[in-house]
């Protein structure tokens, strides 16, 4: 191999760690050891490499794009499972896989609440805002809605929240277990959404307490009254604050 | 190799940046690179399935976000915002918010600057952070084609970092 051929080769290399491996290189980084007008011309290429892409880096991508594409993903997600055809398949395992599936439901800890989040989080951040069974500003048609399709719900809301516009509401199964979801409206316009389904569609999982940040939301788990709550929102984190901490703290006002 | 699920909220969460580089690279327009971005994710959501090696995930992103450019490119092809002209680019890039750095902006001067069959191999190289292998596959080129393209480009870089050195700018040692 003549030198020529050697800088064409490491044209192509990286770093040690990433190519240093690759046999390709090998016979060209061994040659620098007997050439070294080579290896001169070696260092001051990685030299360049490395300060052009250091310089590129400043290309920094906008600040929310990682949660716009994660929301987009989730979304997506949701839509595909909407299908019909991957409906009637689920329908088909339901009905071939029913013992398992109901063991599995007896049995699955972790992963089961893992998925429950995922998917809540699908529905509350789906593009355009979650789909909705009822629209309407007022709280109690929204409690109503859900009693009469006997999905669970929070009848004891505190105070502030019960003085709070709604954006509607929406009764749901997840796996096999009655669900609600209902959408206030903050103060500041933005929407707090709360997940409600019984704490045994989690089998023996732990439900995690505090406040998380998923992407750009924030949300937080309460356990009421054998129901499992998730809140929600893309709200500031000192207003989300302002709003659930208080709301998990404070006193129940019966059930 | 065997295909195991994909977790696309870690694959998200490692390339993004990258992909986002690359493509304000071809596009030289903010808003335009995070559409392409996220619409590269989208369809790697959509067709996990047919996706059959892991591995190649990356290559596949980069070759895929590279695929809806040249879509875009055809389908308004009176964009203002795509034309390539080295000229333009100079122009959408100073305009640009996204360039924190100057220095960003002085490299992406001189790449544009670059043969265009040059250009794609170094963007991939250096923004993508790509090794030749998967350049190649993103390229469906040989890798001896990327090995050479890799070559005249990077010195068809270095002489035009040089000629637009400044005290801001990119410093190439002599050669």
């Amino acid at each position: 191999m003549n030198s020529d051929a050697a800088k064409e080769i490491l044209s192509a290399y990286r770093s040690s760690d990433r190519d240093g491996a690759d046999p390709i290189f090998r016979e060209a980084l061994n040659q620098m050891e007997s050439d070294s007008e080579l290896k001169k011309w070696f260092e001051e290429q990685q030299d360049r490499d490395r300060t052009i892409r250091e310089k590129l880096a400043g290309i920094e991508p906008p600040a929310d794009l990682q949660a716009k594409i994660l929301a987009r993903i989730r979304g997506e997600k949701v839509r595909r499972f909407a299908l019909p055809q991957v409906w009637l398949a689920a329908a088909a395992c339901l009905v071939v896989g029913g013992i398992a599936l109901f063991y599995s439901i007896r049995q699955t800890g972790p992963d089961r609440f893992q998925e429950f989040k995922t998917d809540a989080m699908a529905m509350v951040s789906a593009e355009g805002g979650p789909q909705l069974d009822l629209r309407t500003p007022d709280l109690a048609e929204t409690q109503n809605y859900l009693r009469e399709h006997q999905a669970p719900r929070d009848d004891a809301l505190p105070s502030r929240l019960k003085s709070m516009e709604t954006e509607g509401c929406r009764a749901f199964v997840w796996k096999q277990y009655p669900a609600s979801l209902t959408c206030f409206r903050m103060p500041n316009g933005q929407l707090l959404h709360l997940v409600v389904i019984n704490r045994e569609a989690m089998g023996n999982a732990n439900i995690p307490v505090g406040m998380k940040s998923v992407g750009d939301w924030h949300v937080m788990f309460q356990q009421k009254d054998g129901m499992l709550m998730m809140w929600a929102t893309q709200a500031p984190m000192e207003e989300f604050k302002q709003m659930v901490v208080k709301v998990a703290a404070e006193p129940r006002l019966g059930s | 190799m065997v295909r195991t699920e994909l977790d696309l909220e870690s694959i998200v969460s490692e390339l993004y940046s990258p992909l986002y580089r690359f493509a304000f690279s071809l596009s030289r327009n903010e808003a335009q690179a995070a559409d392409l971005t996220q619409e590269t994710f989208l369809i790697l959501a959509k067709q996990q399935a047919q996706v059959r090696d892991i591995t190649k995930i990356k290559s596949w992103l980069f070759t895929t976000l590279r695929r809806e450019f040249l879509r875009g490119l055809r389908s308004q092809s009176t964009h203002p915002e795509v034309e390539l002209k080295p000229e333009h680019q100079d122009q959408l890039v100073a305009d640009s918010g996204v360039l924190k750095a100057s220095d960003a902006a002085t490299v992406l001067e001189a790449l544009a600057g670059v043969d265009e069959s040059y250009r794609m191999v170094l963007e991939l190289f250096y923004l993508a952070d790509l090794s030749y292998k998967e350049i190649a596959a993103t390229l469906d080129i040989p890798i001896g084609t990327v090995m050479s393209r890799l070559s005249r480009g990077k010195e068809q870089l270095r002489i035009l970092l040089t000629k637009t050195a400044s005290p801001n700018k990119i410093t190439p040692r002599p050669n």
